[in-house]
Order: structure tokens, then C-alpha cells, then sequence
């Protein structure tokens, strides 16, 4: 019973295209104006697909793996080391229910706002972390330098910006922002735009 | 009365002549048939050929206009490539493909359901990535101790998930890809590679027997270690699926 059970492999084959019998029956004529229109149609949505791919420079993200990718249309203009959101979960404490899941969004973005030396703000999550009661006064969450020289604002508070701990790059330690070298993200700053597409997986 | 050159009448000769002149012309008609000649051959081909195009246009169309991943496994090139919106992401050479269907007994169970030029959706893998999620409570007025260790370094994507030796992406309707990495037990011990073997010969068998329609249709795809293992890490879920046209190149 079990030999001959299991799965049969066979070569990959494209399946044939219907013979002309069984096609429809139209004289020759026809047959040369529908080719003609097909062709017409195939050139059309060929234009519409090419049309979807992101044109310029785009930015794609492997967040598992920790790699930041600068791209030009086929051609890799930029490799490097990044850091993603850890996944960690950071729950409030002394009765209070409000949580926090440090993930990077996976999709397809947009360069928002850039900002050179820009100031963080803290969140809520910033002060909950490190034990510290929530300020009132909103200046007080202002942190300068820790964002490092360059950021690129994609929106819902996630970012392209510097660090401090470049010996953590490679790994996921950030709170859902994306975290690059200096001089990587020295050249990403160069040539991103706002407006650059930005896809993260 | 006029006579032919048999002797028979004229009329009836005339109507014989006629007679083979349309049955002549009959079968030249029959002979042109439907796509008969060649020219009417090739346009015919030129039409199956552009509509099948034009259909995978079309479904690469509406994948680029979604929002989920998508993989496009292109036979010709041949390679995998996970895309999201028209943007390729990665891309993965192919280096085997093969078409698995289900068997009991030698007698396959070979199923009609359309797997080319078709979407597959909501693909996910098997077995799922494992997510391992560190929570954290801080104490409230904790101050961070400057004579504490410091935090531990995180593990990389590599150590923090393994990779099965052989896994699936599954998507709805029973169709699925298995994706094997080539030689990915070369390194293994005679025992574990045995064992390997046993584990995946017992679930085929299982899947096989199955009445479901659960791998109804098997992809398997071989790639590098390094990408199998790249693909498995990184694949987003509810990953979409398209077979483009063309077929493996020849040697």
C-alpha cells in the first residue's frame, strides 16, 4: 500500500497552448486582425505593468535579515547594514494596560519629510522603557543627536535615521524605526527625495 | 441526344464531372480546415500565444495594484522573485522545478484544477516561522544601574530562526511550493539524512492519502541553501502567487 504512495515529480512543463482545431474557427482575415489587436492590447498592458515599477531611486528593506537596499531601477546603487524594529513587546506597568509592540511595518512607503539634525520627541514608550514618569511639560521629550545626522520621516512616527550603537547594526534592536551607519546613511540622504518609494518586507 | 465518351449520356456525365469538382473542392476546404495551412496554423498559434500573454499582463496588473506580496515564478529565466507593488524586492535563482502530484498505489491522482496563469493567494509557510517575542515590564522609577551588565546583543535573523531542511509555502485551494534547498543535507550525517528522508517520504505519503485537497498541486522548487533559508526568514504572509508563461531553458 505504501510503496507507490506519496508524490510523483515531473519536470516543469509549460501547458500547451489550445490547438488551432479546437480554437475558434475564424478565416484568416480574422485571425490577422486579432493578432494584430492582441498585439496592440499586449504592448498596451506591458506599458501599464512597466508604468507600476518604482521609476528613480527607491529604497527596499529586508527588516529580517537587517539590510538596507538603495536602488535605481534594476541596478543596486547601495548595500548596507541597518537595524529594525526588535519585536519586542513593552507592556506598562502598575495596573496600567496601555502596551507597546516594537515591530517595522512591512509595505510600501514614502519619504514624508526629511530633516537634517533632526530632534527626537519621545513618546510615551521612550519614558515607560526606562522607568521614568511621563513628562508634562512637551519640551522635556525633546532629545537631541541621538537620531544622528539625517532622518527620513515615512510616517506613523517611523523613520530612516542615524544611531548611536552602529555596533548593533545587523541586528533588530530598534523600536520600529529603521537604523543606518553614518556614512550609509550619508548617502541615502543624498538620494532620496521626498517622495522616494520606500518597501520594506 | 449528345453522348459522352462512354457512351452515356452527356447530362449524366456532366453531372459526374460537376460531382468531382465539388467533392474536389470539398477537400480542398477540409484540407485548409480549421487552421489547416500553415499560415492559418501559425496565426492561430499567434493568437493562443498573445491571449495567454495578455492574460498574465493582466494578472500581473492586478497584483502590482494590491497591497499583499507577491512571488513571481518565472520558468523561462529561471528564477522566483518577490515583488510588491511592480517593485522587485528579491530574486532568487531557480535551479530546479518540477510538478509533484499526489499517488496512492502507482495510480496518480493527477488533478485538473488550473494552477497556470492563475493567482494563487494567501500563501503561508509550513512550518510557520517561529516568533519568539520578548516581553518587557519595566519597574516604574527604576533608574538604569551603571554597574549592571550591560543588555545581552541580540541574536541576527540566522540565529534566531532555523531553517527546516525541506519547507512549504501553502497557499488556498490545495495548491502549495515546496521549497528544497540543493544539497541541504550534504553536510548531515548518514542517520540524519535518512531520517530526513523518512520524515519527508511519511508526509508525502500522509499528504497523498489525505482526502482533502491539501497539496492537490506541489510545486518544488530548488534553490541555494543560502536563499532557501533567505526565502524562508523573510517571506512576509499571506504572500500571493503567479506561474508566468514560457518553459524551463533548455540545456
Amino acid at each position: 500500500m505504501w510503496a507507490g504512495t506519496g508524490y510523483r515529480y515531473e519536470p516543469y512543463l509549460e501547458a500547451p497552448l489550445e490547438p488551432p482545431a479546437a480554437r475558434d474557427r475564424a478565416a484568416t482575415g480574422d485571425r490577422k486582425q486579432a493578432v494584430a489587436r492582441l498585439r496592440g492590447r499586449e504592448r498596451q498592458l506591458a506599458a501599464r505593468l512597466k508604468s507600476t515599477a518604482p521609476r528613480g531611486v527607491y529604497i527596499v528593506i529586508d527588516q529580517t535579515h537587517n539590510r538596507i537596499y538603495l536602488k535605481r531601477d534594476d541596478d543596486t546603487l547601495l548595500e548596507a547594514v541597518c537595524s529594525a524594529g526588535s519585536g519586542m513587546v513593552l507592556k506598562e506597568g502598575s495596573g496600567k494596560k496601555r502596551q507597546w509592540v516594537f515591530d517595522t511595518p512591512r509595505g510600501s512607503f514614502e519619504v514624508l519629510s526629511r530633516s537634517e539634525n533632526p530632534v527626537w520627541a519621545k513618546p510615551d514608550w521612550a519614558f515607560v522603557e526606562e522607568g521614568q514618569p511621563i513628562p508634562k511639560n512637551p519640551t522635556e521629550r525633546i532629545e537631541y543627536g541621538s537620531l544622528g545626522e539625517y532622518a527620513l520621516n515615512f510616517g506613523n512616527g517611523y523613520m530612516i535615521h542615524g544611531t548611536l550603537y552602529e555596533r548593533l547594526l545587523g541586528r533588530a534592536v530598534s523600536h520600529g524605526c529603521i537604523r543606518v551607519g553614518r556614512d550609509d546613511l550619508r548617502k541615502i540622504w543624498a538620494a532620496a527625495t521626498i517622495g522616494t518609494h520606500i518597501y520594506i518586507y | 441526344m449528345h453522348t459522352g465518351l462512354l457512351g452515356r449520356p452527356l447530362r449524366r456525365n456532366r453531372l459526374g464531372i460537376s460531382a468531382a469538382i465539388g467533392l474536389l473542392l470539398a477537400a480542398g476546404a477540409c484540407s485548409r480546415g480549421p487552421g489547416g495551412s500553415a499560415a492559418d496554423t501559425s496565426a492561430a498559434t499567434d493568437v493562443a500565444r498573445l491571449e495567454r500573454s495578455t492574460a498574465l499582463l493582466q494578472r500581473q496588473l492586478e497584483l502590482a495594484g494590491a497591497r499583499d506580496f507577491y512571488l513571481l515564478l518565472d520558468p523561462a529565466a529561471p528564477d522566483l522573485t518577490l515583488m510588491l507593488r511592480g517593485a522587485e524586492l528579491r530574486r532568487f535563482p531557480v535551479l530546479g522545478l518540477q510538478v509533484g502530484t499526489p499517488r496512492i498505489s502507482w495510480f496518480s491522482r493527477r488533478d485538473a484544477r488550473a494552477w497556470q496563469g492563475v493567482i494563487w493567494s494567501r500563501g503561508e509557510l509550513d512550518p510557520p516561522r517561529p516568533i519568539d517575542r520578548i516581553v518587557v515590564t519595566p519597574v516604574e522609577g527604576g533608574k538604569p544601574d551603571e554597574a549592571a551588565e550591560p543588555p545581552p546583543i541580540p541574536p541576527t535573523a540566522e540565529e534566531l530562526y532555523p531553517v527546516p531542511s525541506r519547507f512549504r509555502v501553502r497557499f488556498s485551494g490545495g495548491l502549495s511550493v515546496e521549497i528544497r534547498p540543493r544539497e541541504g543535507d550534504a553536510n548531515a550525517g548518514s542517520f540524519a539524512r535518512f531520517r530526513a528522508w523518512w520524515s519527508a517520504k511519511w508526509g508525502d505519503v500522509v499528504a497523498a492519502m489525505r482526502s482533502s485537497d491539501r497539496d492537490a498541486v506541489r510545486l518544488r522548487i530548488v534553490l541555494n541553501p543560502k536563499d532557501a533559508d533567505s526565502l524562508y526568514r523573510s517571506l512576509p504572509p499571506a504572500v500571493r502567487l503567479l506561474v508566468l508563461s514560457g518553459g524551463p531553458p533548455q540545456p
